[in-house]
């Protein structure tokens, strides 16, 4: 996927053309491309640019197709908001932490499972479960574990003295948002950890032997030969886990539906609640393209940094 | 020699201590469904399944609804997966070898419908649904789920065919093959770990998906599972055991389906990224 | 070889895709009317209750017996999202064909025009409709629902438990302190975001019981003396922990049901769920015991959707249902509501249940959860005030500031 991260866009650097190539005539890429392209353009495109329209009007969920327009009035109304602001500051919170946690949590995992050692692909296995497990059952399983007086979280924090007061995890502002990240790592690690630990498996092993030879410690070594070249996996999966993270819904939502009193409330609740508990498309609509707008910065912002590595790496 | 054996029983105890935080909600989820009543709402937890209380499986299945939702998932799922991967790989394909006019649009577009969320675009699709004659049926469902998952199935396959030499097919070019030819016969036998990765994908999403089938699919009879376990959760009481149950029932046949094809996966998903 | 079944199962993929397109030809179909019999749709969140959706199915069966070419099949929405869910379906054209609604988003959907006018489908001076709920389904003149259920609050306590049911605000307050220890409650009312029409619905009792309302009907009168005060006593016994907090509804009911709650306020149509879920409770009901005798009711319409094909077949139903027998038996599965119509409890039922009377006779004090004079705003108000009084549990700021901008935000809502 970093080879698509490479290619996507070719610059002046790639410019073998191949006019006439042995590929067949120049309609052949788009006699490929045909099919999914309509499929996308239709089910894709064609909403999303009712939808960007729709950012501009005021529209009821209730009559979508009569929308009055209102030029910048959702945006200067969702910037004006002070829980605009804060959802955007969760939103941030919840985004860096899930990227950071589940990267961090899925190298240490990789690390673990590295070493050969006997049912090692039947702990492989087992660790990938949760990656497996469907949102709404995930969703269902959490919110029954975390009841303040029945879940088993609370009877166990309660034995080891750690209790949170009442019990009442997803209830309060403060504990509501980390239950929910720890929820989503939980479900998150194992793809990470198993993309990591193929990772680590590619690294050749004469050059960890090599600086363990030179007398390297094994910190030394990890920073110097693995993390080396582990680093474009773990750039791929912060990008990817950071679109992910920016689009989760079923979880949050049906957790907490972004309360208490708006910590747990991302972007894509706020998005939900607006069109569907206020009625209002219009609002709705901003707010994504807010979404959307952040994960393109994140995008370019990624693409750029994949650049400088690249240049410094030469 | 002391330290060596210090470092591998840690190492145990780091494995199974990631084991037991990776299955424990699972494992509660079937315990909850194996307990009776008045246990459920005991001052302590019951820590093993009770089977004496097994028949709340068997009821589950008997009323036959949920054996109809994981049918209508079932279908919905494979559904998804053959479609997405089906356009996927020509669109790959395209993107991996060939040059042409709007090729930067296509792949910005894709890396650009990865982002939207589902919640956005309800609506709309509600309504070309609706011209389309789509609403309230699986076909419909399949249709949606396959447009959102088709580019992330696009592009890692193009980045699995970006991993291919391409001195084969241009042998089996010059030898008179047509390129339709070149990439079933050449290409897609050598990417099929990277299309185990995507069918688990699209599979996945297809399986887990709830916005969509929830608006778009009125009669019960075609509601999937997620659905259905929503069906549940009542405005005066859930069956917390029968939810357990048919979740359980919901998790595992994907939990099943991933550890069958795991490793191919695990191949095919980094196919290009350890490449880069 | 490999090469082999790969081609292989490429084969099959392109015949399964072959299949799916077929599927999706077929699967097109829309109801509507085949072969002469129409067949309409009924979407009820009740449909999913313990104990009442089952017999509600049945009855549902027994209208489709007696009929030739109207057939009528659940539609089931789950109660979770189902106001979103229809909404959505009905504001695109399209949905099911019969709705049963909760009061504010009847409002909002016949406002929109969403819901279609009864007076020409529908001749009610030939039923005996009851006065008091009838009249919040006439706007200007125009019909727009006729009562599925109306269902009062009243106080439901596990007789065990409570030997004499508390009969002023202050016997509430110290019988719920009393009953809670260890992992009983004396009290369960709904607290959490996650649950705003349900806030909503409980947080009704306490304002109005306290001689409050959330309008004089021209005016937004959220943050008013009354209201604080009965807000207080809500927030009051949340602070007292003498309700299981963070717990959501669905679960604290089945707790009731298991003997672990005490006392709840809550509908008639709890008692059809509760047997179901334990038949061998001993519990009773007894009048809110809040200063003021006024408490909310469930009102819950059905509607024809505006966008439906077959009005007149889904008038037939509720012309069906409007029959004074099947009133009886709708009656019987809701459990203590009333129906639209003037019924009478037969004295086998009774005796089983002789706490029915209590809820018949709130019918005259029983007011429906929406802010009269702002009827279609009633989903906005309520995410607004819902919003700031959890504001004031979570001790974010103090309730009187809450009601202040709740009333604020609200009264900028409303225009």
């Amino acid at each position: 996927m970093t080879a698509l991260e490479q290619q996507q866009l070719p610059g002046p650097r790639s410019g073998t053309r191949r006019r006439g190539s042995p590929l067949g005539s120049k309609w052949t890429p788009y006699f490929f491309l045909a099919p999914a392209a309509l499929f996308i353009l239709v089910f894709q495109v064609v909403p999303l640019a009712q939808e960007v329209f729709l950012s501009f009007t005021r529209t009821s969920l209730l009559n979508p197709t009569h929308s009055t327009w209102v030029g910048f009035d959702n945006f200067a109304r969702i910037f004006g908001d002070e829980d605009f602001r804060r959802t955007l500051l969760i939103t941030l919170v919840y985004v860096v932490v899930c990227v950071v946690v589940a990267v961090g949590t899925g190298l240490a995992v990789a690390l673990l499972l590295n070493k050969g050692f006997r049912g090692r692909g039947l702990a492989r296995a087992l660790v990938t479960i949760p990656w497996a497990a469907p949102g709404i059952a995930v969703a269902l399983i959490a919110i029954w574990m975390l009841n303040p007086d029945y879940g088993i979280v609370n009877r166990f924090l309660d034995t080891i003295g750690l209790g949170v007061p009442g019990g009442a995890i997803l209830d309060s502002p403060r504990y509501a948002l980390p239950a929910i990240l720890v929820t989503t790592i939980w479900q998150l690690f194992p793809f990470t950890s198993v993309v990591l630990l193929s990772a680590l498996q590619a690294v050749p092993p004469h050059l960890t032997e090599a600086a363990t030879m030179d007398g390297a410690g094994r910190w030394w070594t990890f920073r110097a030969v693995t993390w080396q070249s582990i680093k474009p996996t773990v750039g791929l999966l912060a990008l990817l886990m950071t679109i992910w993270s920016l689009r989760r819904f079923e979880l949050i939502w049906l957790m907490t539906k972004g309360g208490p009193v708006g910590a747990t409330e991302t972007l894509v609740i706020d998005l939900y609640s607006q069109a569907f508990d206020s009625k209002q498309l219009g609002s709705a609509a901003a707010v994504g393209m807010v979404g959307i707008v952040i994960s393109l910065i994140v995008i370019a912002g990624s693409r750029f940094v994949a650049r400088a590595a690249e240049r410094e790496a030469r | 020699m002391r330290l060596p054996h210090v470092g591998l029983t840690l190492r145990i105890i780091g494995v199974l201590l990631v084991l037991g935080v990776a299955v424990f909600p699972l494992y509660w989820m079937f315990v909850t469904a194996l307990t009776g009543d008045s246990e459920l709402f005991a001052s302590e937890a019951r820590l093993v399944p009770d089977f004496s209380q097994f028949g709340v499986f068997i009821d589950a299945l008997a009323e036959g609804k949920a054996t109809t939702w994981l049918l209508n998932s079932l279908v919905i799922a494979a559904g998804t997966t053959i479609l997405s991967i089906g356009l996927g790989i020509p669109l790959g394909y395209a993107l991996s070898r060939f040059s042409f006019r709007g090729k930067v649009i296509v792949t910005v577009v894709l890396l650009f419908t990865q982002m939207l969320p589902e919640a956005l675009m309800v609506v709309p699709l509600f309504a070309l649904f609706r011209r389309f004659d789509l609403l309230d049926s699986l076909g419909g469902l399949i249709l949606v789920n396959s447009a959102f998952v088709l580019p992330i199935v696009a592009l890692i396959l193009k980045g699995a065919i970006d991993g291919l030499p391409r001195e084969v097919e241009e042998s089996a070019r010059v030898d008179g093959a047509r390129p339709l030819t070149v990439l079933l016969r050449i290409n897609v036998p050598l990417i099929a770990p990277s299309l185990a990765a995507t069918a688990v994908i699209a599979f996945f999403h297809a399986w887990n998906e709830y916005v969509f089938a929830v608006t778009f699919v009125f009669t019960p009879g075609l509601q999937p599972a997620s659905v259905g376990i929503a069906n549940f959760i009542g405005e005066l009481g859930t069956p917390i055991q029968t939810v357990m149950a048919v979740s359980f029932m919901f998790t595992a046949p994907a939990v099943v389906f991933y550890l069958f094809v795991q490793k191919y996966v695990v191949a095919g998903m980094t196919a290009g990224a350890v490449k880069g | 070889m490999r090469l082999h079944r790969i081609r292989r199962s490429m084969v099959a993929a392109v015949s399964v895709t072959g299949m799916a397109a077929a599927l999706l030809a077929g699967c097109g179909s829309d109801g509507g009317s085949e072969g002469g019999v129409t067949k309409l749709t009924f979407a009820a969140s009740t449909l999913g209750d313990p104990g009442r959706g089952p017999l509600l199915t049945k009855w549902l069966e027994e209208f489709n017996k007696s009929q030739n070419k109207v057939q009528v099949s659940p539609a089931a929405v789950p109660y979770p999202t189902f106001g979103q869910t229809i909404l959505t379906q009905m504001g695109s054209g399209k949905g099911p064909d019969l709705i049963r609604f909760d009061m504010p988003e009847f409002e909002s959907a016949s406002d929109a025009g969403l819901i279609a006018p009864l007076n020409d489908l529908i001749d009610v001076s030939k039923y005996d409709l009851l006065k008091q709920p009838d009249q919040f389904m006439v706007h200007d003149g125009q019909r727009h629902g006729i009562i599925f259920e109306a269902s009062n609050y009243a106080m439901f306590y596990n007789a065990d438990l409570i030997k004499k049911a508390p009969t002023t605000y202050d016997e509430f307050v110290e019988t719920a302190k009393s009953l809670t220890k260890g992992d009983t409650y004396g009290l369960a009312f709904r607290q959490t975001e996650a649950e705003e029409a349900g806030v909503w619905q409980d947080i009704f009792n306490y304002v109005y019981g306290f001689g409050g309302a959330w309008s004089d009907g021209k005016q937004l009168t959220i943050n008013s003396p009354e209201n604080l005060k009965g807000l207080q006593a809500y927030k009051d016994l949340y602070d007292a922990k003498v309700i299981p907090r963070g717990t959501d509804a669905a679960t604290f009911r089945r707790m009731f049901a298991e003997g672990k709650v005490g006392m709840e306020l809550n509908n008639g149509g709890y008692v059809t769920a509760t047997r179901g879920q334990n038949a061998d409770l001993n519990f009773n009901v007894a009048p809110i015991p809040f200063p003021v005798r006024k408490q909310g009711t469930i009102l819950a319409p059905i509607v024809i959707n505006e966008a439906s094909p077959a009005k007149e077949e889904a008038a037939t139903f509720i012309k069906w249902a409007l029959e004074p027998a099947n009133q009886v038996k709708l009656q019987e599965i809701l459990g203590a509501s009333s129906v639209a119509t003037v019924t009478q409890r037969s004295p086998e039922k009774l005796k089983e249940t002789p706490f029915l009377t209590v809820f018949d006779d709130l019918t005259e004090s029983s007011l429906p959860q929406i802010v009269l004079g702002f009827e279609a705003k009633t989903p906005d108000i309520r995410k607004v005030v819902v919003k700031n009084v959890i504001a004031a549990l979570q001790g974010t700021v103090d309730l009187k500031t809450a009601l202040d901008n709740a009333q604020q935000e609200a009264s900028q809502l409303v225009g």
